[in-house]
């Protein structure tokens, strides 16, 4: 009946759950966003580092023009010796340490604030110089301007001052800062984003994946904030209450379906059995014999339908009483030992006393198409075992029966499928049988508030397959 | 005197199947094509089985049976029904059906149970014995021994009671979802030839080495055991 396959099919089930984190689009969204921000930064501090700088030039080749105007007008009015003297008066008031003046001419050079005159030719504007202030300190830019006296000497002055490196210093500074804060703020404002995002869209996945793995009354909380998840999630909702509609449509008609199947499969069962009884001609014979053996083959198909899905609605009659699993599954054992034998199939037991308020009736037929899937499907050996189950002993635990054996077995990815109706895996399909069998050993459990599960088995490589009905005591 | 059987069945179709096989198999056959004519007629005159169908038009067979036993009509009745799952033949047989048999069947299985019933209110019944016999064969209730002319036999506790059970239905066809109900108490049908591997077990011990053969095989139905 059920069905154990060898390998799965190629392009089979999508994987449904991945493991929580940003996708890395959104890290290269994000990336780029924080470039950008970044380069724009970047090109603003660079601009006000220009315009300061032009401002600040400007104001310095006006204070040199100024000094070197007074200078020239004490020349003229005084001539050298009044120039002379106020040069040295300016050094001596110190009235502003980052102004140098220079005057050639007489014995050694008039020098104020420099050590030597600067190597400066004539000209009509500042220029950038190097001002030498004494053999033990580094030279430092300045600014100035030289210029010819009408007796022929030269008279530079200027202003000292690294003005350029400090402002880059302090716009490195900024710089700095305003990288740290807006990195700062990007990753925080990136990290806030995703994690919102992916929260909600991890959300909504898992509400498809529970759909997609059957649970058709999985929904969606809806906030009517009129957002694009909420649209998302209302038109998710609309599409699993369309689904759940056409499900159990479709469950009440296969249902319904076989229950009116039932009447015609008798009628054809009883024409055949009729021809049977007259046709005397071999080849005739073994025909009917062969339309015989189908007609129980679909009326079984239909019973078990119909049981399954009256299983399912919970529509039988309460007949569990307390009953010692290691019996019921005891008799079992009895009951296929000698068709076991007769296959070569070693049938074995490890039964544990353990009683369960159960129906034996149906767990028998439980057991019983478990047994059968196992020697239909090519096991060698074949355990059955009753236990208290884990967490035995800790009050009202469970109990388990487990048929174990060594056959094919079925791959993990396709156990969900191997438990629906009439569901069979690929090497399944040309074995007898309708594919019900392990969706009635489920229906089973899950009518004694029970559960079933398939596993590894035990053979090398884990071969085989360890179908387990966990029961609550 | 051939048996007398009251069939109830709406179904003309599988009605007329059924009365057809019945007739071959030597029985007289009464029709009734809903449940008040059936009642009427199972009160009114004598019949050795009725065969009743659960679903009937005018009164339903679970009524038909109910007003049957409430008027003392003891008649064996045996239940069809379309409705194959437990729940109802649990239903069947506490309103007092003696035999349940589910949609669709095949017609020796039918023939088998109907056997059964008119041998059970007809013959002997051997249901006190203490020693059952067929030919040589011995088997004896209380103290467990089964021989075989002067052969003892050496039985597993179910093969015992499988055996029993032929034996007290010996002559009779037996079909194997009269056993695995009867020795085994499972209602449902395993889907496998699990009892088939029984019964060649138990027919081994049996009947190896022996001149005449007590079991058989009927075709299509079941087993038989006998002596003839």
């Amino acid at each position: 009946m059920g069905a154990q396959p060898i390998l799965p099919g190629p392009g089979r089930i999508a994987r449904t759950s991945n493991p929580r984190r940003l996708s890395p689009t959104m890290l290269w969204l994000v990336a780029a966003v924080f470039v950008l921000q970044l380069l724009s930064s970047a090109a603003a501090i660079f601009f006000l580092r220009g315009q300061m700088l032009d401002v600040v030039r400007a104001d310095r080749v006006r204070q040199v023009l100024d000094v070197r105007d007074d200078l020239l007008a004490t020349y003229l009015q005084g001539g050298r010796p009044a120039l002379a003297q106020m040069i040295v008066r300016q050094q001596g008031s110190a009235a502003d340490p980052t102004v140098f003046i220079a005057l050639t001419g007489g014995p050694t050079p008039l020098l104020s604030n420099l050590a030597r005159v600067p190597a400066l030719d004539t000209a009509p504007r500042p220029r950038p110089v190097m001002v030498h202030l004494g053999s033990d300190i580094p030279d430092i830019e300045g600014m100035a301007i030289a210029g010819q006296l009408s007796d022929g000497e030269r008279l530079i002055v200027g202003v000292m001052g690294a003005t350029e490196s400090r402002f880059n210093l302090a716009f490195a500074t900024a710089g700095g800062l305003t990288i740290l804060v807006a990195v700062a703020l990007a990753t925080a404002s990136a990290l806030l984003l995703g994690v919102e995002i992916s929260r909600r869209t991890h959300a909504i996945a898992e509400t498809a994946a529970q759909l997609a793995s059957g649970n058709f009354g999985a929904r969606l909380p809806e906030s009517h904030s009129g957002d694009g998840f909420d649209h998302l999630r209302l038109q998710m909702n609309r599409m699993a209450e369309r689904i759940d509609t056409l499900v159990s449509e479709l469950s009440s008609v296969s249902a319904s379906l076989a229950h009116d199947l039932r009447s015609p499969v008798a009628r054809l069962s009883a024409a055949i059995d009729t021809a049977l009884d007259r046709v005397e001609e071999p080849v005739a014979l073994e025909a009917l014999q062969a339309a015989r053996e189908n007609a129980d083959g679909l009326r079984h198909m239909l019973d078990t339908a119909l049981e399954i899905t009256r299983l399912e609605g919970g529509a039988v009659a309460d007949r569990r009483l307390p009953i010692d699993l290691a019996r019921v599954v005891e008799d079992m054992a009895e009951l296929y030992e000698p068709l076991a034998e007769q296959s070569g199939v070693l049938l074995e037991t490890r039964l544990e006393p353990v009683v369960v308020t159960c129906d034996r009736e149906l767990l028998s037929r439980a057991i019983a198409n478990l047994i059968d899937n196992a020697l239909k499907y090519g096991a060698r050996r074949v355990v059955l075992s009753t236990s208290a189950g884990p967490g035995a002993g800790a009050g009202p635990g469970m109990a388990e029966i487990a048929v174990l054996d060594d056959g094919p077995g079925i791959p993990p990815q396709d156990r969900d499928r191997a438990v629906e109706r009439f569901i069979r895996l690929d090497n399944a399909r040309t074995l007898p049988g309708g594919g019900l069998g392990l969706a009635m050993v489920q229906a089973v459990a899950r009518l004694h508030g029970g559960e079933f599960t398939l596993s590894d088995g035990e053979g090398p490589g884990r071969r085989g397959l360890l179908a387990t009905l966990h029961l609550p005591r | 005197m051939s048996a007398r059987i009251l069939l109830i069945e709406d179904d003309t179709q599988i009605g007329d199947y059924i009365a057809r096989g019945l007739d071959e198999e030597g029985f007289v056959v009464d029709r009734a094509d809903n449940g008040r004519d059936g009642l009427f007629m199972a009160t009114d005159s004598q019949f050795d089985v009725v065969v009743l169908d659960r679903m009937l038009p005018a009164m339903d067979g679970l009524s038909v049976l109910k007003a049957m036993r409430a008027a003392d009509v003891d008649t064996p009745v045996l239940m069809l029904s379309a409705l194959g799952s437990t729940d109802d033949r649990v239903s069947g047989l506490t309103a007092g059906a003696d035999d349940y048999l589910g949609k669709p069947f095949s017609f020796a299985e039918l023939l088998a149970r109907v056997q059964a019933l008119v041998r059970r209110r007809a013959g002997p019944t051997r249901a006190q014995d203490t020693t059952l016999r067929c030919g040589e064969l011995e088997l004896d209730r209380l103290t467990r021994v089964v021989r075989r002319g002067g052969r003892k036999i050496a039985l597993q506790p179910r093969e015992f009671r499988l055996l029993e059970y032929l034996m007290m239905h010996q002559g009779e066809v037996v079909t194997r979802t009269m056993l695995l109900e009867a020795v085994w108490d499972y209602h449902f049908d395993p889907g496998t030839n699990v009892i088939d591997v029984h019964i060649s077990r138990l027919r081994r011990k049996i009947d190896d080495g022996e001149e005449r053969v007590l079991f058989h095989t009927v075709r299509g139905a079941g087993y038989r055991l006998a002596a003839d």
